[in-house]
């Protein structure tokens, strides 16, 4: 770089930086003024990165990525062939905002929200708008989110609306509109925190000294607000999850995490005397406080759609008893309706006695012949679709008229369809997004932009958040700007002229004294889960030791029709593992299982556990291509057990020895100990093959402590006594069975009025049954005995935690 | 007319169900100036551990119950005596259908009875284009909506065949039309999806049919179980109407209303949720006995 400035006259970086950045005609844009100047709040960062050399923002970016992926933050995304996880689209270039340019959105923000919930109030109260006429009563009547089992009912606290996020873009004259109200359930306020996160990896050195509000403290708030609104501090506020099919299930789990709430899903719950309770393996708890991520209309299948799966019967009774607050109320979809903005402009004087300070995109609703007719004249400007729809005008996938072309299947003549549809029509008109600078092919290119704000109910009244996620289109074409199109996120920066102060969720120093909190009981799902993912993670283990065991003699011998090895397929095989195949596809459901196990537990599982489970579950399906029976899949199986034995090791150096944890270990030991009596009854019985009983000893990873504690070969008796009996070796049934004595011991309601529950007594009658036990003793027959004894032990655990 | 009803809806299951919250919608309905509910009694086996009335959105009473001991049989039962005061037929004063478009887009109000809950899809009646066509080859120019309902509802009541193993409780309207067979409830969705399609408000109504008939005249389908027929919206002056597709009569003083909303959903008698793994059966009986003048 040095010598091409002594070669050329200096050429200041900066133009050179934005040499080929040329916004299209038309358009606003978010860094250059219309004079084609840097802005000056983009100043530092265009100077910034003039500084750098591409590649050295190469390494940036990659920094921010690599982040992402070590947090596991992905994307879900929807195609023909259902939906996958994505890599989480950073767009690495944040969008910069001048804080005085801020206050004025936020202040026309709030007086939106303030509109809102007048308009909530008045809907599911006294319907004033539509008995005067500022509202067509078809409208509303026709909304499939106006709950008429929610008429006339108050929320508890008053407020119906408590989170919300309104979708904004800046048009061609550099004013702001808003796109679109979230009101549901809006999501992307922990994506924009992960974004902030990511954009600040990126941007290190400057994020330091460029004065950035910080977003940490509107999160803080917002958690007091919730837990001042709970009032009772018996009951505990919990985040309500679809579950782990939703696109954005990471988010809630994030959130849950970085808030401390409990993450629920609606058979967690259920009502009990008219109050929310979560069945947690100490029973029923309240909670009265949801922060409902889930589609009001699959809240309750008994008052509201009655084909959801994932809701809670009983739930709007006890609203209807006020017992429950819900983060937004059940019914606010309802103000999402997008013919709802050609009314509001009208609406907000009648309302507020003043005029909309922030105005909407302009909405023309097709009930009405006069607009109907406006609609027709202007068709090249407009957009239309369903009156009804609830999603952004940029994410829409509907049939929609877009200057006066049809897009999608269906094509008729638009005249026609305005005349036959109107009332359930919207013409609304396009906005020319602004375009802001992302990084195309290692140079900056102007893509269209829109913002995502979030706005919060606090005992000092709404608060909004200093930034936000701003979505990036892929391509030049505002459509283009959705995520499941292509489109990126990218952070959002307030720049502040004073400097700004640190916050973080941290309680300051000194402000509150120190207290050690005990955690919630656990839900009896998420005890489920983990039991579960115990049971899995150990049982896959147990599969590939065969698998290994199995390989390292068939390339001794090679002769896969071996007594020895048709035994260990028979083993295999009640497993569902098939042991024709090198890596085979029972092994991989097994591991497949226990990530769906961990993934409806994720709020409660370290980011690292994870990620070593689907990286063990990736090699696998990877080593199915290449590996080759014998030598090759027995090295195979080594790599898998070691990566196994490395999540094993990570979850139980890492996680918290609380009751999730137990569970967790308690289907790890029955796992081992079903599989150890399994394997000796295989492999221990007087008629088992030449090598068998070597062969179980080396599956129960038990080999150099056989050596050492018998000096014979092996027989029988040792091989029974150091697998089954001996309290020392940690592979052996009767140790698991301790194991899970101490741990059932701990659990809630493990005596019941003094004395030992069921579980407890079965438990403790098979872990001494076996103790008293001599290695003769424990013949065939007595060994399929403790298996079956150990089902009933995994039964009675699901009977009294799990339901 | 005064009569005595009983009703006995009975729930079976292979295994155990664990628990259980039930919406119950059996009891007759207190129509003022339709219908007297003299006394209701709702009898359910075995004992709830929790029990709460509530009116619903349009008007009807709904019970709500909670099972939390593992049962494998339940009976609920209701008895009750009500007068059904018969409205005499009037004068047709209903406007045409582009009128009716007009009177529906006049009335400002979200209360039950606005005709806006009733002229677009409700979850079980969508939009019907085949029973809507049918519809329309009925309307003449200058119709009254009144006589429109009639017209649709007698065409439709020839035009299918009542069999009760064509469909069951969860067949599509469209599907019972495209078969032109069903049960009463298919009847009345038909009739409901083929008004709207024509821009008539129309809602379903719950209810009884008087076991055996008046001396000398035939006894009607549908009086072995609960019955279902069809309220339809004539205009400012003429409101609601009724009208029984499955028997092609107007609803007069043989059937008792127990509920109405947009579609059965709305006023299904059970509607429960339920944690069991097998099959379950389920039994109705019916009693719809006139009580002799004193």
């Amino acid at each position: 770089m040095g010598q091409e400035s002594t070669a050329t006259p200096a050429v200041d970086p900066v133009s050179r930086l934005l040499a080929d950045y040329f916004p299209p005609d038309g358009a606003a844009d978010e860094m250059l003024d219309p004079h084609g100047r840097v802005r000056p709040v983009w100043r530092q960062f265009v100077e910034y990165l003039a500084r750098l050399s591409p590649d050295e923002i190469d390494r940036r970016c990659a920094r921010g990525d690599q982040y992402l992926r070590d947090a596991g933050v992905f994307f879900r995304q929807y195609g023909a062939a259902g939906s996958t996880e994505r890599p989480w689209p950073l767009a690495h270039v944040p969008v910069i905002i001048e804080e005085a340019e801020w206050t004025r959105i936020a202040d026309g923000l709030i007086q939106r929200a303030d509109l809102l919930e007048a308009v909530a109030a008045d809907l599911y109260g006294q319907n004033r708008l539509v008995a005067e006429g500022h509202l067509p009563a078809e409208l509303v009547a026709g909304s499939r989110e106006w709950l008429r089992p929610l008429v006339g009912i108050a929320p508890r606290g008053g407020h119906f609306l408590h989170f919300v996020a309104f979708e904004i873009g800046r048009g061609p004259d550099g004013a702001w509109w808003v796109l679109g109200d979230r009101t549901q359930a809006p999501s992307g306020a922990g994506f924009a925190l992960e974004n902030r996160v990511a954009t600040t990896r990126v941007h290190s050195d400057l994020f330091g000294e460029a004065r950035i509000e910080r977003l940490a403290g509107f999160f803080r708030s917002f958690r007091d607000a919730l837990q001042t609104l709970s009032a009772d501090p018996g009951a505990r506020t919990a985040i309500l999850t679809p579950g782990p099919l939703n696109d954005t299930h990471f988010e809630h789990a994030y959130i849950a995490r970085y808030l401390g709430f409990t993450l629920l899903e609606g058979d967690d719950l259920t009502i009990d005397a008219g109050r929310v309770m979560v069945r947690t393996v100490a029973g029923l708890r309240p909670v009265n406080v949801l922060w409902r991520r889930l589609d009001a209309n699959f809240a309750d299948p008994l008052e509201l759609a009655a084909e959801s799966r994932i809701g809670t019967p009983g739930l709007v009774g006890a609203v209807r008893r006020g017992t429950v607050t819900l983060v937004n109320a059940l019914g606010s979809g309802v103000l999402e309706t997008r013919a709802l903005l050609a009314f509001l402009p009208r609406i907000a004087p009648v309302i507020l006695g003043e005029p909309l300070r922030l105005p909407n995109i302009a909405t023309w609703w097709c009930g009405g012949a006069a607009e109907r007719a406006h609609v027709r004249a202007a068709i090249d400007r407009m957009m239309i679709g369903s009156a009804f729809a609830t999603h952004l005008p940029f994410e829409t996938i509907e049939t929609t008229v877009h200057g006066g072309q049809f897009r999608g299947a269906a094509r008729m003549n638009v005249e026609a369809w305005l005349e036959a549809e109107g009332p359930r029509l919207v013409g609304q008109e396009v906005v020319t997004l602004s375009t802001t600078p992302a990084r195309v092919d290692g140079v900056l290119a102007p893509r269209p932009m829109s913002l995502r704000v979030f706005l919060a109910r606090t005992e000092g009244g709404w608060q909004v958040m200093p930034g936000g996620f701003a979505r990036i289109g892929r391509t030049p074409d505002p459509s283009a700007i959705a995520m499941q199109r292509g489109g990126s996120a990218a952070d959002v920066w307030i720049v502040s002229e004073k400097p700004v102060e640190p916050v973080s969720m941290l309680p300051r120093r000194g402000a509150v004294p120190f207290a050690r909190a005990t955690p919630a009981a656990l839900p009896s799902r998420a005890a489920d889960n983990l039991y579960w993912l115990g049971r899995y993670v150990e049982r896959a283990e147990g599969a590939m030791r065969l698998l290994r065991a199995l390989h390292v003699r068939v390339a001794e011998a090679s002769d896969p029709e071996a007594p020895l090895a048709l035994a260990v397929a028979d083993e295999l095989e009640a497993m569902g593992v098939d042991a024709a195949q090198n890596v085979p596809a029972g092994l991989q459901d097994i591991l497949r299982s226990a990530i769906s196990s961990a993934g409806n537990v994720r709020d409660r599982f370290s980011i690292d556990g994870w990620m070593a489970l689907n990286d063990l579950a990736r090699t696998a399906a990877r080593m199915e291509e290449t590996v080759a029976p014998g030598d090759d899949a027995a090295r195979a199986m080594g790599v898998l057990l070691r990566k196994i034995t490395g999540f094993s090791g990570l979850v139980h150096e890492n996680m918290y020895r609380f009751t999730g944890w137990r569970f967790l270990t308690v289907g790890r030991s029955l796992e081992r100990a079903l599989h150890t009596v399994a394997n000796l009854r295989a492999l221990a019985d007087p008629g088992a093959p030449d090598g068998a009983l070597d062969l179980a000893v080396e599956v129960g990873d038990s080999v150099m402590t056989h050596r050492r504690r018998y000096a014979v070969s092996t027989n029988r008796e040792t091989v029974v006594d150091l697998l089954v009996l001996d309290a020392m070796n940690p592979r052996s049934v009767l140790y698991q069975l301790t194991e899970v004595k101490q741990h059932v011991a701990t659990l809630p309601g493990a005596e019941v009025n003094g004395q030992l529950s069921a579980l407890s007594r079965a438990v403790l009658r098979t872990q001494s049954g076996l103790a008293v036990l001599t290695p003769e003793e424990l013949d065939g027959f007595r060994l399929g005995e403790v298996a079956g004894e150990i089902g009933a032990i995994s039964d009675l655990l699901s009977d009294a935690y799990m339901r | 007319m005064l009569y005595d009803i009983g009703l006995t809806i009975t729930y079976s299951y292979d295994s155990p169900a664990i628990a259980g919250r039930h919406l119950l919608r059996m009891l007759p309905a207190d129509l003022p100036g339709a219908q007297r509910r003299v006394n209701a009694w709702l009898d359910v086996v075995p004992e709830p551990a929790e029990r709460q009335s509530f009116i619903d959105f349009f008007g009807n009473e709904a019970v709500e119950i909670v099972f939390r001991e593992a049962h494998d049989e339940i009976a609920f039962r209701v008895g009750s005596r009500v007068e059904r005061i018969a409205r005499p037929l009037e004068l047709d004063m209903s406007p045409d259908l582009s009128r009716l478009a007009h009177e529906i887009a006049e009335w400002r109000g979200l209360g039950p009875d606005a005709p806006h809950h009733f002229v677009g899809p409700s979850p079980r009646v969508g939009r019907l284009p085949d029973a809507t066509a049918f519809a329309e080859s009925l309307i003449a120019p200058g119709m009254t909506a009144f006589a429109a309902v009639k017209a649709i509802g007698d065409a439709l009541h020839a035009e299918m065949a009542y069999d009760p193993d064509a469909t069951t409780v969860d067949t599509p309207p469209a599907e019972a039309f495209s078969r032109r067979r069903g049960v009463c409830q298919d009847f009345a969705h038909i009739m409901i999806g083929a008004l709207r399609g024509v821009g008539v408000p129309a809602g379903y109504v719950s209810g009884f049919l008087r076991t055996i008939p008046p001396e000398g005249q035939p006894r009607l389908e549908g009086a072995d179980a609960t019955h279902a027929w069809v309220r339809a919206w004539c205009g400012w002056e003429t409101g609601w109407v009724e009208y029984d597709p499955t028997n092609a009569v107007a609803v007069g003083a043989d059937h008792v209303e127990i509920a109405h909303g947009r579609d059965y959903g709305d006023v299904a008698p059970v509607v429960g949720v339920l944690r069991i793994s097998g099959a379950q059966t389920t039994e109705q009986a019916v009693d719809v006995l006139p009580v002799a003048a004193p």
